[in-house]
């Protein structure tokens, strides 16, 4: 057996500050083998970088391990000298950080600072370092590394200072590289390009990697393994697969259940946050650290006494810290606050038309004169938003998004075009010249959780001002009132108003941005990424809760961000920004289906997915984005553009393309021929077998699907598959609208939903004479046999009958993410049906299990 | 009468110093039992180096405070035979009294004019540097703020007061010449005011104060007027009293009074410290502006001023309340500075920098003259700087 390169045992440190010990990390053990690249997950304080500290032994003054043991190669470090851990340090363990900018020495040529490396790790000559250096520069791809060598840090851009720092690290040929949030200071479509280069030197160079993320999609892209972390603790660990199809600890499951995958839908698959906020280091419960926000404690089983690691039955390396492994259903559909009355987009609120927004930078402020050069922030941007309507604005850093949402604040005024609020015309108006009702029409929700709130002054007196100044209530009681209202609104307690904000939160602020953003009923509300800054787990529930009182008081949303994970999940239309310009605007099915704009492709390509049934088209694009002192000539894209090649000619160099009307207000501004439009792949794929069919989300077929079932029922003979399952359907269908059958709305666990369904079954759903192993069917184990029988699936026969949509239903039921139709039941079943196990060895050349 | 013995010098010290001691562990004692409630100054006690520069401090401040109970003698007290005695020597004609610390040669008690020499300081070091950040702050904030144009004609002047050096600067505006020289006017009540140039820096300084609480309070309440009204009647009134009376010598009540050579010295330094105040404010406030609670005020609709003074001014308070303290440790040296060179400050003063200028010119024969003033200026500045120190290193804990 190979020996691990490294080995964490019961790992615990501790950081000693005033207030005492705070343990960061406890009882963690994780193996990392050769070539293998093990995730570490977890939210922000959860220790997940603390470990990495404690592999390089670099812990401050204030940090200690104080039990455990890491062994390098065999090696405990524990017992190796200052000296000898130096040597280790760089040469063999390399780690690479989050902000690039932060490990490079801004005083120090590139080249000499990656010469360094060997120099000091091997002593060789200056000429081989150099030529070394050059090499590594290549191999991590970048443009004329020659030039590079010779530029300071600062003289090239984030993302090559990201590659830079990476070709250090590896410049030393490591064994292990710990890699914490490499990606996370970066751009979506960068992150894509460094995250296939990480992957790619992996696979070359054979290093083992620690890669350290909140992103879950990110590690599922490159991690082989992983470990879930919370609290200081790891609570699960196992295969990528293993955990993300079959979690078994109920973390995991918040985590899961708490992001926006394809498939979330914000009315009729809502996301479920996990209640509560992460414990105080110095106040862990007893028992399971996660204890008091898990849907499934149990008093006396869970708080009994310190929880270990247990292994999961049937999974070799699948390892979860929760006592009730067997007693969880893991199928269980969590119950979701479904809205039964979504949104109706109304009137158009906002009308934008050729808005430009240009700034004038000049090279000397004292004395006037030298160049005048312009920033084109916003180039004709021309798009509308309607009442209760969320319009999302997507781009990347320096796409003008944050300068669009300034000119509709009256922050900046617009060089040229109009911005229409109802009848009012704002866009040359400042803030200070708007009148008292134009300017509590239009607020803002902001970005940073920690900067939003003045540090200075109380909650309660930070929204008594807005609303003073909104001219909301006649007395000092008539506010005080309402802002207590307003803190109920956001679902804080009212205590709170007397608090300062460092004793709130991070999440708990932004609740208090939204509730004084909503304090002035306003018309239009700008969320500039108002939740990216979050832990995933508070995302989920400021996310529904800006969304609950968008939807209650009919505010139109302007949601800016970067992620189209969320965007997907909360817009109801999409405009895609690049330098400034539009680049595509429609509804959010036109925008995540094709025909897409270059950019929009690349841009869904680089969202990193937690969903191991996803495919996705792997577009990375060259370069970063261009600066917009000094934009490329004709269209904005054109640099970076991967089908560039198929428009010809220099038409994208000289001429920026026209907006093209796709039908139903979808619009793309490209020089790409219609025929090109027609041929696009959707990038993201559910499912292997539906390839090419559909890039939405399974769910949005799954609804109607339900109906269509229960009318077939009739027809119960000829199709016995489907009749089957209508029962259940309709129970699901019932979930999620109730007012098609009101009587059934009990919400018990699904297994005894499901025994008390088999009692009251009618009698083509009862147990056939003639059952069959439907365990022949490869990914079925005794576990999923007995739910589909369950389901009143006996037979191969009812099986081989699945259609899209019946595969669908019982995949979204069975929470199998896409299993039914990877491993192919259906033709398997089709084969066992037809000839047993003959036939099943003819078709596939292997015998059924 | 015996003169006392070094242990007996000691032990007297302490002893008249009884009110301050007691005073200080009063002090201490409720700060350390209340700390956890008393935020920025609470903390201050987790840091030794913080507590022993506040030890220092208020030593100094109870010192002043107490100075006629702990003075032995009256700082111009001049007692025959007493000239450049040593410590200890026990008083002519009066049983039981001894100059602790020796007399001067004048035959003045060199222990209470050290003792008297602390509230020449502490008036005027904490008053000027206070004044000093009225003038900065007020400046700083619209030029950090806007920036442009009024940022870079501001940071000029700034910039030339800051090249000047200081001392050629106080030898022309504190000589007693420079004062006298200017067209005079008769105002009411027969005062006479004559516009020299520090008369005229005193009129414009002593704006600021006034101007910075008007703005602060407008820029707050003009949303509620009532409150308003009372903020601004309450400001103009002692404002408008103080400026009479600091400015023109014309207070009617004769409360607000500032001795002529104190009105210089003390412009001179407000004058000096306010364009590194300005710069320190400039600098926060560009920082501080960026930040999202700025943007949300604007987007409220707040105008500039509010912006300025309630939302970046209270967030801008931790580099200032350490340069505070800091500066109020130059300002003491300055003054020691321009005592030593007779500048401002009548001779019989009891003023610490000029003590030690005249015990300088007997060091080598009685260096008691020199030593006690010189030990308390260092002391007190050096509590100061620790203060700073301690204040620094709390605020940038969590």
């Amino acid at each position: 057996m190979t020996e691990p390169i490294l080995e964490i045992e019961d790992l615990n440190i501790s950081f000693f500050v005033r207030a005492g010990e705070i343990p960061a990390v406890m009882d963690f053990s994780c193996k990392v083998m050769p070539g293998e690249t093990m995730g570490l997950v977890g939210e922000s304080g959860c220790g997940k970088s603390t470990v990495a500290l404690g592999i390089m032994r670099d812990m401050g003054n204030r940090g200690k391990i104080v039990g455990g043991k890491i062994k390098f190669k065999g090696r405990d470090m524990g017992e190796m000298s200052d000296e000898e851990l130096r040597d280790i340090r760089g040469s063999k363990i390399a780690m690479i950080y989050q902000e690039p900018m932060a490990s490079l020495n801004p005083a120090m040529k590139i080249g000499k600072q990656l010469m360094e490396v060997p120099l000091i790790h091997e002593q060789v000559s200056k000429e081989e370092a150099y030529d070394r250096a050059l090499e590594m520069l290549e191999s991590v791809k970048l443009p004329d590394p020659a030039r590079v060598m010779e530029a300071f840090p600062h003289q090239i851009s984030g993302g090559q200072q990201q590659r830079i720092v990476i070709a250090m690290a590896l410049l030393s040929k490591p064994d292990l590289l710990l890699l914490d949030e490499p990606t996370t200071a970066l751009d979506v479509t960068v992150e894509a390009g460094i995250v296939q280069l990480v992957k790619e030197l992996g696979e070359k160079t054979g290093t083992s990697m620690l890669f350290i993320s909140h992103n879950l999609g990110l590690i599922l892209e490159t991690c082989d393994r992983i470990t879930v972390m919370y609290s200081g603790e790891a609570v699960e660990t196992g295969s990528v697969h293993e955990v993300f199809d079959r979690m078994r600890h109920p973390y995991t499951q918040g985590l899961f259940n708490s992001i926006p995958l394809p498939g979330a839908d914000k009315n009729s698959r809502p996301l479920i946050s996990i209640r509560g906020q992460l414990p105080l280091p110095m106040e862990r419960p007893i028992g399971c650290n996660f204890g008091p926000r898990c849907d499934h404690y149990v008093e006396e089983v869970c708080n009994a006494g310190p929880v270990f690691m247990q292994p999961v039955a049937g999974e070799d390396k699948h390892m979860s810290r929760c006592m009730r492994i067997q007693d969880i259903d893991w199928f269980a559909e969590p119950e979701r606050r479904l809205v039964d009355d979504p949104a109706r987009p109304g009137e158009v609120v906002l009308d934008i038309r050729d808005l430009k927004k240009y700034y004038d930078v000049a090279a000397n402020k004292m004395f006037g004169g030298g160049d005048v050069r312009t920033v084109k922030a916003n180039e004709s941007i021309t798009f509308q938003a309607r009442e209760s309507e969320t319009v999302a604005i997507v781009g990347e850093s320096g796409c003008g998004k944050s300068t669009l949402a300034k000119v509709l604040l009256g922050l900046e005024t617009a060089t040229e075009g109009q911005v229409m609020l109802g009848a009012v015309s704002i866009g040359d108006t400042e803030v200070n010249d708007r009148t008292r009702k134009t300017v509590s029409s239009v607020q803002m929700v902001f970005q940073n959780p920690f900067d939003t709130l003045n540090p200075s002054h109380t909650i309660g007196a930070q929204i008594m001002r807005t609303l003073e100044k909104f001219g909301i209530g006649e007395t000092e009681e008539d506010r005080k009132t309402r802002m207590l209202e307003l803190l109920d609104l956001v679902k804080l307690p009212r205590a709170f108003a007397e608090r300062m904000p460092r004793q709130l939160s991070g999440g708990q602020k932004q609740r208090i941005g939204v509730a004084r953003a909503f304090a002035g009923q306003p018309q239009v509300v700008v969320a500039d990424e108002p939740v990216s800054a979050l832990d995933v787990s508070v995302q989920a529930a400021v996310t529904e809760l800006l969304m609950d009182i968008q939807r209650e008081a009919k505010t139109t949303m302007l949601f800016i961000s970067h992620d189209l994970s969320v965007v997907r999940y909360i817009a109801d239309r999409v405009v895609v920004m690049y330098l400034g310009h539009i680049v595509e605007q429609g509804t959010t099915d036109q925008i995540f289906s094709p025909p897409y704009h270059p950019y929009t492709e690349a841009l869904l390509s680089a969202i990193p997915i937690a969903d191991t049934s996803v495919e996705k088209q792997h577009i990375v694009l060259d370069g970063d984005i261009p600066s917009a002192l000094n934009p490329p000539s004709g269209c904005p894209f054109q640099t970076r553009c991967p089908r560039k090649a198929e428009v010809g000619g220099t038409l994208c160099e000289t001429e920026m393309p026209p907006a093209r009307k796709l039908g139903d207000g979808h619009e793309v501004k490209c020089h790409l021929a219609q025929e090109v439009f027609d041929a696009m792949e959707p990038v993201i794929v559910l499912g292997k077998k539906d390839s090419g069919s559909d890039a939405k989300p399974a769910v949005a077929n799954a609804v109607p699907a339900p109906a269509a079932l229960v009318s077939s029922a009739s027809e119960a003979s000829a199709k016995p598959a489907p009749k089957n399952k209508a029962a259940p359907k309709a129970k699901a269908a019932a979930k999620k609208a109730p007012a098609a059958k009101p009587k059934t709305t009990k919400a018990a666990p699904k297994a005894k939903a499901a025994a008390a369904k088999k009692e009251a079954a009618p009698p083509q759903m009862k147990k056939p004479a003639n059952p069959d192993d439907l365990k022949m069917i490869s990914g079925v184990g005794p576990k999923i046999e007995g739910i589909l029988n369950g389901l009143g699936v006996y037979q191969f026969q009812q099986v081989a009958k699945w259609k899209k949509a019946e595969r669908e239903w019982v995949d979204d039921h069975l929470r199998f993410k896409g299993r039914i139709e990877r491993e192919d039941w259906v033709k398997q079943a089709k084969a066992l049906a037809k000839g047993g196990a003959a036939e099943y060895e003819r078709v596939f050349g292997k015998k059924p299990r | 009468m015996e003169r006392l013995s070094a242990f007996e010098i000691i032990g007297h010290v302490m002893w008249n110093f009884m009110p301050v001691w007691i005073a200080l562990i009063i002090i201490l004692a409720a700060s350390i039992h209340f700390r956890s409630r008393l935020g920025l100054y609470g903390k201050l006690f987790d840091s030794p180096i913080g507590i022993a520069g506040l030890v220092l401090v208020l030593f100094w401040v109870l010192t002043a405070i107490f100075a006629d109970q702990i003075a032995t003698f009256d700082a111009l007290d001049q007692i025959s035979g007493m000239k450049n005695k040593k410590p200890g020597w026990p008083v002519n004609g009066q049983e039981g009294k001894f100059y602790i610390l020796g007399g001067d040669n004048l035959a003045r008690d060199v222990f209470s004019r050290m003792v008297y020499g602390s509230r020449e300081v502490l008036v005027i070091a904490p008053a000027a540097t206070l004044f000093a950040f009225m003038v900065g702050i007020t400046l700083g904030l619209p030029a950090g703020f806007y920036g442009g144009r009024m940022d870079t004609v501001l940071s000029f002047v700034a910039n030339l007061v800051l090249a000047f050096p200081v001392i050629l600067l106080f030898f022309l505006l504190v000589t007693p010449e420079i004062r006298a020289d200017g067209p005079e006017f008769i105002l009411w009540g027969g005062t006479k005011w004559i516009a020299s140039v520090p008369n005229l820096m005193a009129l414009f300084l002593f704006m600021f104060p006034i101007i910075f609480f008007v703005v602060l309070w407008v820029s707050r309440y003009s949303t509620q007027p009532q409150k308003l009204a009372i903020y601004l009647a309450v400001t103009l009134v002692i404002g408008a009293w103080a400026y009479l009376g600091l400015v023109f010598n014309a207070d009617p009540l004769g409360i607000f009074y500032m001795d002529p050579n104190l009105l210089n010295i003390f412009v001179s330094v407000v004058f000096v410290n306010s364009p590194t105040v300005y710069r320190i404010v400039r600098g926060v406030t560009i920082d501080i502006k960026t930040r999202d609670y700025v943007a949300a005020a604007q987007t409220r609709g707040e105008r500039p001023w509010y912006i300025m003074l309630w939302e970046v001014l209270p967030n801008a308070r931790g580099p200032l309340i350490v340069d505070f303290c800091l500066r109020i440790g130059y300002t003491t040296i300055l003054l020691g500075t321009l005592g030593f060179f007779g500048l401002g400050v009548s001779p019989e003063s009891p003023n610490w920098g000029q003590t030690i200028n005249e015990g300088r010119k007997l060091l080598s024969l009685y260096p008691h003259l020199a030593l006690p003033p010189a030990l308390a200026l260092m002391s007190l500045v050096l509590g100061l700087n620790l203060l700073a120190d301690g204040l620094r290193e709390e605020s940038l804990k969590d």
